[in-house]
């Protein structure tokens, strides 16, 4: 008899699991509607997928996101795609945000160009997508792209680099240069090192400028992933099969964790320490500049960016059209033109360092101030 | 043979008593499918929970299509890493064979302007050549399968990266139907997609109509039958169980039905699970894996066995890295990383043994749809990537944890410890029909027994 009662009531669960599949569908069947453009609730899913942690702005963007839209009344689903197997897991995330019901998705993409299905499911679905900080490639469902200047960013490494080579070798009158760049899945990658080949390619051409291992491609100069191991030991075959017997006089680097990581391989080489330019303002570069070894970051507040994501946010919740948008036609994402809002970085130095940190303690300590 | 026999088939109908033991047999009988009944519970169990804590999103059909089509890929690779696993052997390139096709199959397209299917076909053919050469290595060269595929793994990321200026490459639209897309719908509105109705249909007509064969085979060859009561419990709860699954999937968002993927994953499963059951070669999968000296004896081409199970994964592993760039709409230069891992962990936590002989393709599945489950749940819940890490890593460990402890004391799996425990205390009388996991008296000797018996699940369970 007892034997009867557990089969009964194994059977009976089994049979509940399945009902219960079916009951649940008709209470979210009508939140999954697509619902009318102009506004949402105050307190809707904003959902933000980052990509995995390699750098610090990552982490501070994830941290600023959860407080500021929680401060703004949303209910933020921040998530960052683990480091292996990332895509996947970043798509994944996408569309269990798009199940949560998120109104806004703000995706800061790991590989831009692998996520148009999801983005199109999460648009079909009602929801706006911003691009943050990387464009998503080949589709239509990108409403607005949110980032720095990142021509412009190039554009000044490139500038600061030439800079920083008159200022630290005067009576030189060529300079011994290696080109970097990021990640070739990151498509911000290549604006980086376009920006900074519009400076300095007619230099190299007039002769000021030597790149010794003659590598200025975009795919012989690139740095897999962004991973400073990689970039390292990159340096060290330069400086292996270059510069046995002549100096190298300044890097161009993408970043800040790849420059810490170039000022490394050379120190190990025994080297003296070549002009190095950096982006980011990562915490230990900032230190590596006031110390005399790195020569420049770039400043890209985070805090403004997610402030301008957020604000973004609000007004769709209010139903009004987003306002600030500073360039319709640069950010051609292969389908169509992404509108865009473009923040100006801003160069730092060891001589500005403490101006320019002015507002953000952590750096500001960093560089020596109080 | 079968005159020889005595009655067994009316004796058991008759006398049997009700015994909840005999609910074992459902799943076959022997130690690793009653194993499979462990986690298949285990699975059921995750889907309640996080069914319950997510507020019924879980269930949700765009969720469900979700799961389905993100986990199609590795869920594929389970496939034919099930067979490499019982076979003896480890293939770790998978990832980057899956790698390497997309982004040739990709190139194809986006560079070379070839129609779709020319491409589908390249990337078979290219997984074919691939694992043609690694097979080759292991079974005639006899170098490991671990080191040949440790260099696959080192070669084929390298050989993705060189195609694709380790870039990504875009695919074109209509290639993406087999990674993300639908059956077209047609037909009366229902307010239900009428080819996920018709594939529900054929599913129950599969499941009624393998019972019966099971029985009369089972019949025919004297073999011992479960009660008829467990026959038509285990119907009766497939059935719920495919025409839940219809009802969900048939009721997604306009436009959509079973995924395309899963099609796939489920032709791919019953394809193979046929395969290994009752074919010649796929019974020498187990025989090579259990002890290739006796099935070198017995006659059996180890070479060939070692060849196939190497050569087929290489194939296995090209459909899902199509099936990935579909669904990415590209192909990048970080596909494919840590996706052997995850096939491994499928395998593993559906019951296969590590020293091989042992595993099924339908446990295999379930294994990987713990992981797949267990995932999107916690992400709907909005839990950190790094702690959705940290317990898939716990879960893999208790699950074989489970199996090795269980093995250890001779009991098949939680269920087999709850009957036994019964049976010890009744202390019943010998009975005709062979109870589940007879006394095996030494732990090692479950091997030959525990090898997979015809397994009558369907995959969209």
């Amino acid at each position: 008899m007892k034997k009867l009662v557990i089969a009964t009531a194994s059977f009976a669960a089994i049979a509940a699991m399945t009902l219960a599949g079916c009951s649940a569908r008709t209470d979210t069947g009508t939140g999954t509607g697509d619902e009318a453009a102009a506004g949402f609730a105050a307190d809707a899913t904003i959902g933000v997928a980052l990509p995995d942690k390699t750098s610090e702005n990552w982490v501070l963007a994830g941290q600023l996101f959860t407080d500021d839209l929680t401060a703004a009344g949303f209910t933020p689903d921040v998530q960052y795609a683990p480091a292996s197997n990332t895509v996947a897991e970043q798509q994944n995330q996408i569309t269990s945000m798009v199940t949560n019901g998120a109104k806004v998705i703000i995706i800061g993409a790991k590989d831009g160009a692998q996520l148009s299905a999801q983005v199109e499911a999460a648009h079909d679905a009602g929801a706006t997508v911003i691009a943050y900080d990387r464009l998503i490639l080949n589709t239509e469902a990108v409403d607005y792209y949110l980032a720095f200047d990142n021509f412009k960013v190039g554009q000044l490494q490139g500038q600061a680099l030439l800079d920083g080579l008159k200022a630290k070798f005067p009576d030189k009158t060529s300079y011994n240069i290696e080109l970097f760049s990021g990640s070739p899945d990151d498509n911000n990658a290549g604006v980086f090192f376009n920006g900074a080949m519009d400076v300095l390619q007619p230099k190299i051409d007039d002769g000021t400028l030597v790149v010794v291992s003659g590598q200025t491609e975009v795919a012989q100069t690139a740095t897999q992933g962004w991973l400073a191991a990689n970039a390292q030991s990159r340096m060290d075959t330069l400086l292996a099969a270059n510069y046995q017997g002549t100096d190298l006089d300044g890097v161009l680097s993408p970043n800040d964790t790849l420059a810490r990581a170039i000022i490394e391989s050379v120190r190990s080489a025994g080297k003296p320490i070549p002009v190095v330019t950096g982006q980011d303002s990562e915490v230990e570069s900032v230190k590596s500049i006031v110390a005399g070894e790195q020569y420049m970051t770039i400043y890209k507040d985070t805090r403004s960016l997610v402030a301008a994501a957020v604000d973004m946010v609000k007004e769709l919740q209010a139903g009004k059209e987003v306002s600030e948008i500073n360039d319709t036609k640069s950010y051609d994402n292969g389908v169509k033109v992404v509108p865009s809002y473009l923040l100006a970085p801003v160069v730092v130095t060891k001589d500005n360092a403490k101006d320019a940190y002015a507002n953000n303690p952590d750096l500001l300590a960093a560089a020596g101030g109080s | 043979m079968s005159d020889t026999t005595p009655t067994t088939g009316t004796e058991s109908v008759e006398k049997a008593p009700f015994r909840f033991r005999d609910l074992g047999k459902m799943f076959g009988g022997s130690q690793s499918s009653g194993r499979q009944f462990g986690i298949l519970g285990a699975l059921v169990v995750i889907i309640v929970l996080f069914e319950i804590l997510t507020k019924g999103k879980t269930l949700d059909p765009n969720n469900l299509i979700n799961i389905v089509n993100g986990n199609a890929y590795v869920l594929i690779l389970a496939v034919g890493m099930v067979m490499v696993i019982v076979a003896g052997h480890i293939d770790l390139s998978v990832g980057s064979v899956a790698a390497f096709v997309g982004i040739v199959v990709a190139q194809s397209m986006y560079v070379w302007h070839w129609p779709w299917p020319l491409a589908m076909v390249l990337g078979l053919v290219v997984g074919a050549i691939v694992g043609a050469w690694q097979g080759w290595w292991v079974a005639y060269v006899g170098v490991p399968a671990f080191i040949v595929t440790l260099a696959g793994m080192l070669f084929f990321r390298g050989a993705n990266q060189f195609v694709g200026n380790s870039t990504s490459i875009p695919v074109p639209r209509e290639f993406t139907f087999i990674g993300g897309g639908f059956l077209p719908d047609f037909g009366p509105d229902f307010g239900f997609s009428n080819p996920t109705l018709i594939l529900g249909l054929l599913a129950a007509v599969a499941v009624i109509w393998q019972e019966r064969r099971l029985r009369s085979n089972q019949r025919k060859m004297g073999a011992v039958s479960a009660p008829v009561w467990v026959s038509v419990v285990k119907v009766v709860v497939l059935l719920l169980v495919v025409i839940g699954a219809t009802y969900l999937f048939a009721s997604g968002r306009v436009g959509t039905s079973y995924p395309i993927a899963g099609i796939i994953l489920a032709v791919l499963v019953l394809g193979y699970s046929f395969l290994t059951n009752n074919t010649t070669i796929g019974r020498h999968i187990y025989a090579v894996g259990g002890n290739w000296r006796a099935a070198e004896l017995s006659g059996v081409n180890i070479r060939r066995v070692n060849f196939f199970v190497m050569a087929n994964m290489s194939v296995i592993a090209a459909v899902a890295g199509m099936l990935w760039i579909a669904r990415s709409v590209a192909s990048g230069p970080g596909d494919g990383v840590g996706w052997e891992l995850d096939a491994i962990a499928a395998v593993f936590i559906g019951g296969a043994a590590v020293s091989g002989g042992i595993g099924t393709i339908v446990g295999s599945i379930i294994g990987g749809l713990v992981i797949a489950v267990l995932n999107n749940g916690l992400q709907l819940l909005s839990v950190g990537a790094d702690r959705v890490q940290m317990i898939k890593g716990l879960v893999l460990l208790v699950a074989v944890g489970i199996d090795v402890y269980s093995k250890r004391q001779g009991k098949p799996s939680i269920i087999g410890l709850l009957t036994r425990g019964r049976r010890t205390g009744v202390d019943e009388t010998p009975v005709p029909a062979a109870p589940v996991g007879t006394q095996t008296p030494t732990p090692s000797q479950g091997g030959a027994q525990e090898t997979a018996r015809p397994q009558d699940l369907t995959p969209e369970g």
